[in-house]
């Protein structure tokens, strides 16, 4: 009985995805507890720039994004603990570079590009307009997350139902 | 809206004191932090690519069923955080209490300016496209997917060339 307790509690912890609820009051409370804690506000394309800054010697952030990146990693990885393993997968994706590494690794570079030059276009991702913006009920943030929303539902339907 | 005026608002007072800290000493110390924030700064990272994992968004099945309107999971993630966010600062407010110091939040909210909205159109593609954002690719990287090294690797090409290209609209970003 308590083996199977614990056994559940692992899988729960350590392997299986959360219903919407948790994993939403998850993510705020994190949010909540970063401006509780240290006043900061939580953004991670800034510390893609920020590091960017690091390397090229300009600007003069405090860098403390950087750290945050750090973390990002660490939880992905407890996460699936589990039943970790390296893959290649691209879910459905796979069917469209025809499973090809070199289709998925140029075109993964370059949505990467798109995404970083659009973020920070944008004035912010979805962590830092979605989730804080939102909430701080920023007029920027509420249509750039509309603009997001709209993009990626018509990009995603013509993928899947015109190409495919 | 309320609560980001009562923040700039509250703030008033403390920025003073810290431009004053920034005048007395030199340029160097406000790049230095020490290492136990350093580590509260990761544990916070470690959560927030925990719960993004838990909510699936660093999967690519869930983020195209997000958008072709399969599933509710990432819309109700979102919609909880937004929430949940927007409660506790509206509560820590209400008791003058922004921050466990006391201290106000200095945030600044970017203003509207509709050309940032084809930037938003950009990244809803890309995001569609690479299933990833800049928080989610990190996750997955963490997780063992490792084609995200690709994305990473064109994340940090792009916040580069924005701000080649733009300075100005790079600095006192939302992110």
């Amino acid at each position: 009985m308590f083996l199977r307790f614990l056994n559940q509690t692992g899988l729960i912890l350590f392997v299986s995805g959360w219903h919407w609820l948790a994993a939403g009051l998850g993510l705020g409370l994190t949010a909540l507890g970063l401006a509780w804690f240290t006043g900061k506000r939580l953004g991670v394309t800034g510390g893609f720039a920020d590091a960017c800054s690091a390397v090229t010697k300009s600007g003069s952030s405090s860098g403390w994004k950087i750290w945050f990146l750090v973390g990002l990693p660490l939880g992905g990885l407890v996460s699936t603990i589990g039943n970790w393993s390296w893959t290649l997968a691209y879910g459905q994706f796979d069917a469209l570079t025809y499973g090809d590494i070199w289709y998925k690794a140029i075109g993964l570079f370059l949505c990467g590009i798109l995404i970083g030059f659009s973020a920070r276009w944008a004035g912010g991702c979805t962590s830092g307009n979605t989730i804080m913006g939102v909430a701080l009920g920023s007029k920027l943030a509420v249509l750039a997350t509309l603009a997001f929303l709209a993009a990626g539902i018509l990009v995603t339907n013509i993928l899947f139902k015109a190409v495919m | 809206m309320a609560i980001a005026r009562k923040t700039s608002r509250a703030s008033k007072a403390p920025k003073k004191s810290i431009a004053a800290a920034s005048a007395a000493k030199p340029e160097e110390i406000s790049t230095a932090i020490s290492p136990r924030s350093i580590s509260i700064f990761i544990l916070f990272g470690f959560l927030f690519g925990y719960f993004l994992s838990k909510a699936r968004a660093t999967s690519y099945d869930a983020i195209v069923d997000m958008f072709m309107l399969k599933e509710f999971q990432l819309y109700g993630v979102l919609g909880v955080a937004i929430l949940v966010v927007a409660a506790g600062l509206f509560l820590t407010h209400r008791f003058k209490k922004p921050t466990l110091s006391g201290a106000a939040l200095d945030w600044k909210l970017l203003k509207f300016e509709p050309k940032r909205l084809i930037g938003a159109l950009l990244f809803g593609a890309g995001w569609a496209l690479a299933g990833a954002t800049p928080a989610t690719v990190l996750t997955q990287l963490g997780e063992g997917k490792v084609f995200a090294v690709f994305t990473v690797a064109g994340i940090f090409v792009g916040v580069w060339a924005f701000q080649k290209w733009k300075p100005k609209d790079s600095s006192g970003n939302n992110c």
